[in-house]
């Protein structure tokens, strides 16, 4: 169901982040996936273990996007899986900055749903700060019902809009 | 007593299953019966046609005149400007006579105008306008304000001007028109984003909402030369700007002191305040016309909803009294009613109420309405709607009637904004 913003989630990801990794995050991503990044590869492999052996031990989340309940910015279990490994992330890669990105299903009014989609990137950004993620490390951004991942009416497509992308700049 | 129930039985059980959850209110006003008779030197006649047509439009527009076919007349337009015979009107039914001489001196068109009520025996008001626009159009316009004034006391709006948002792919442009359409030109270009727009009280300024670089931001748009200055450009939420009446500030919902909030900035000292604190979402602030409350949508109770804020002392109160989700107020100009968008179980509907939430009028349904804006006399509304995919803005009178669409099918239209 959420193939698609998976997807759109990954080429952002490895645009901004330098082509560092390669594949769809809906996809598992193997363990030292890292270590396999062209830039390493391109480095004379004699010397290659004191470079694999820097943060070996935490993966690229699986995911980053947060889903929503309709009219609700609370985090549910599975969000706060996700924003666990996304901190953990965050907290192994120092340099990377982040965007937020709140997203609304089309029902009700837009600017209403504007804020909302603010709330629902301000709790991300809470509970990110709250396990460690320093706060000038985040952006936050809504986009109310204006871009939504899924073009349609219907449970199906609002279930995915209703939704919170961590973008990594 | 039998034959009511079984038809009421029968009107329950043939309503469809997706009934229509809106008692539309309708008023009893029925449109004045209007005779309206111009004339013109011959060689003015294509003139005189045109002013014919569009008074004739501009007032019906208004759902308040019903202009009665000339054929029916009993006297010609030159035999009025002689003599005005009541007994012949009143035959034909007309409430409300206009006659109107239209004559051209050195570029200058003028509009002699007088209008009769024939069961009273009556002249109301006799005046002459004057436009020196090489367009009809404008004169038009006065004229059929002049006689909408004399008639129902109220201000006319029909030299108003009419914003909108048109969408194209991911940009958008912002429209400017007359009130019934004519002289739509693009104003603003390509915008990432245009949400919100509303006019300055001097109508000169647009303040609008819009993105740049992903990020969004508060903007004055200048009409007249199209410059665009920043004036809200902080962390997180800048949107739904809204001026005050007397054009000194402009609220707006801001969220980075933590949550969204409503703020109001003062325009001369480049100074914002906050106004709201609450760790719900408060949005889409709108003044009362003397600039003493704010009515905004909040989910303090759980849900949007509507309330108002007194500013002196901060006191709140609730406006939308039912419904689960309640949201975009917009004040009514005349302060008596406040418009809003309402929903149950996602039919949208356009409604008013008055100030303290009693007395709720649906007056639109059907498709996803949004985005209400009062015309300058509070007796209209423009929105927005979409319908099978496809959103135009429509307006209404604010006392309940039929909706009109005034934009094109082949257009994403949205958020219209009526002039001051």
């Amino acid at each position: 169901m959420n193939f698609k913003q998976c997807s759109t989630f990954g080429m952002v990801f490895m645009v901004s982040a330098g082509l560092l990794f390669i594949g769809c995050a809906k996809k598992e991503v193997p363990v030292g996936a890292a270590a396999k990044s062209p830039t390493v590869k391109s480095t004379p492999s004699r010397t290659a273990p004191k470079v694999v052996a820097v943060k070996p031990a935490v993966q690229k989340p699986a995911s980053h996007s947060i889903y929503f309940a309709f009219d609700e910015s609370r985090l549910d279990t599975a969000a706060r899986g996700i924003l666990n490994a996304n901190a953990a992330w965050l907290e192994a890669n120092p340099g990377l900055t982040i965007v937020v990105e709140g997203n609304c299903d089309e029902r009700g009014s837009r600017e209403y749903n504007l804020a909302l989609g603010q709330r629902r990137a301000d709790s991300i950004r809470d509970y990110l700060a709250e396990h460690g993620v320093a706060d000038s490390r985040i952006e936050t951004v809504s986009f109310g019902e204006e871009r939504p991942a899924c073009e349609g009416s219907g449970e199906a497509c609002w279930a995915q809009n209703r939704r919170a992308d961590i973008v990594t700049r | 007593m039998f034959k009511t129930s079984l038809a009421l039985f029968l009107l329950f059980f043939s309503l469809p299953a997706q009934a229509v959850e809106f008692d539309i209110y309708q008023s009893d006003y029925k449109p004045l019966q209007l005779a309206l008779l111009m004339d013109a030197k011959i060689e003015d006649e294509a003139a005189r046609k045109q002013l014919y047509h569009i008074v004739k439009s501009d007032l019906e527009s208004s759902h308040s005149f019903d202009t009665l076919n000339p054929l029916s007349f009993l006297a010609t337009a030159s035999e009025a400007q002689t003599k005005v015979e009541y007994a012949d009107w009143r035959i034909i039914g007309a409430e409300i006579l206009a006659l109107c001489r239209l004559s051209k001196a050195r570029g200058v068109w003028r509009a002699q105008i007088q209008v009769h009520d024939p069961y009273r025996d009556k002249l109301l008001s006799i005046t002459q306008l004057d436009s020196s626009s090489a367009s009809l159009r404008p004169l038009a316009h006065m004229v059929a304000n002049h006689i909408y004034k004399t008639v129902t006391g109220i201000t006319g709006h029909f030299s108003s001007k009419i914003l909108y948002v048109r969408k194209h792919g991911d940009l958008a442009d912002l429209i400017y028109m007359d009130q019934d359409g004519a002289n739509q030109q693009v104003v603003g270009r390509d915008f990432t984003l245009l949400l919100s727009p509303d006019w300055s009280p001097d109508g000169r300024n647009v303040a609008l909402n819009t993105y740049v670089g992903n990020r969004p931001r508060l903007e004055l748009f200048d009409l007249a030369t199209g410059k665009r200055k920043v004036f809200g450009k902080f962390k997180g939420l800048n949107s739904t700007p809204e001026f005050s009446p007397d054009g000194r500030f402009i609220a707006a919902s801001l969220s980075h002191t933590g949550n969204t909030e409503l703020h109001i900035y003062d325009i001369a000292k480049r100074r914002w305040r906050q106004v709201t604190k609450h760790p719900a979402i408060d949005t889409t602030p709108t003044w009362s016309p003397d600039g003493k409350w704010l009515a905004f949508t909040s989910n303090r109770d759980g849900s949007p909803q509507i309330y108002r804020l007194r500013l002196a002392d901060g006191r709140i109160k609730k406006v939308s009294l039912t419904g689960r989700y309640n949201t975009s107020p917009v004040w009514s100009p005349r302060g008596d009613r406040i418009a809003f968008i309402t929903h149950k179980d996602w039919e949208y509907a356009l409604a008013t109420v008055r100030v303290d939430g009693s007395d709720i009028r649906y007056l639109a349904t059907g498709g996803r309405i949004e985005s209400p804006s009062w015309s300058p006399n509070a007796q209209m509304l423009l929105f927005s709607r979409e319908t099978n995919g496809i959103r135009k803005v429509y307006r209404i009178p604010s006392w309940g009637g039929k909706m009109e669409a005034i934009t094109a099918a082949n257009e994403d239209a949205s958020d219209p904004a009526w002039s001051p």
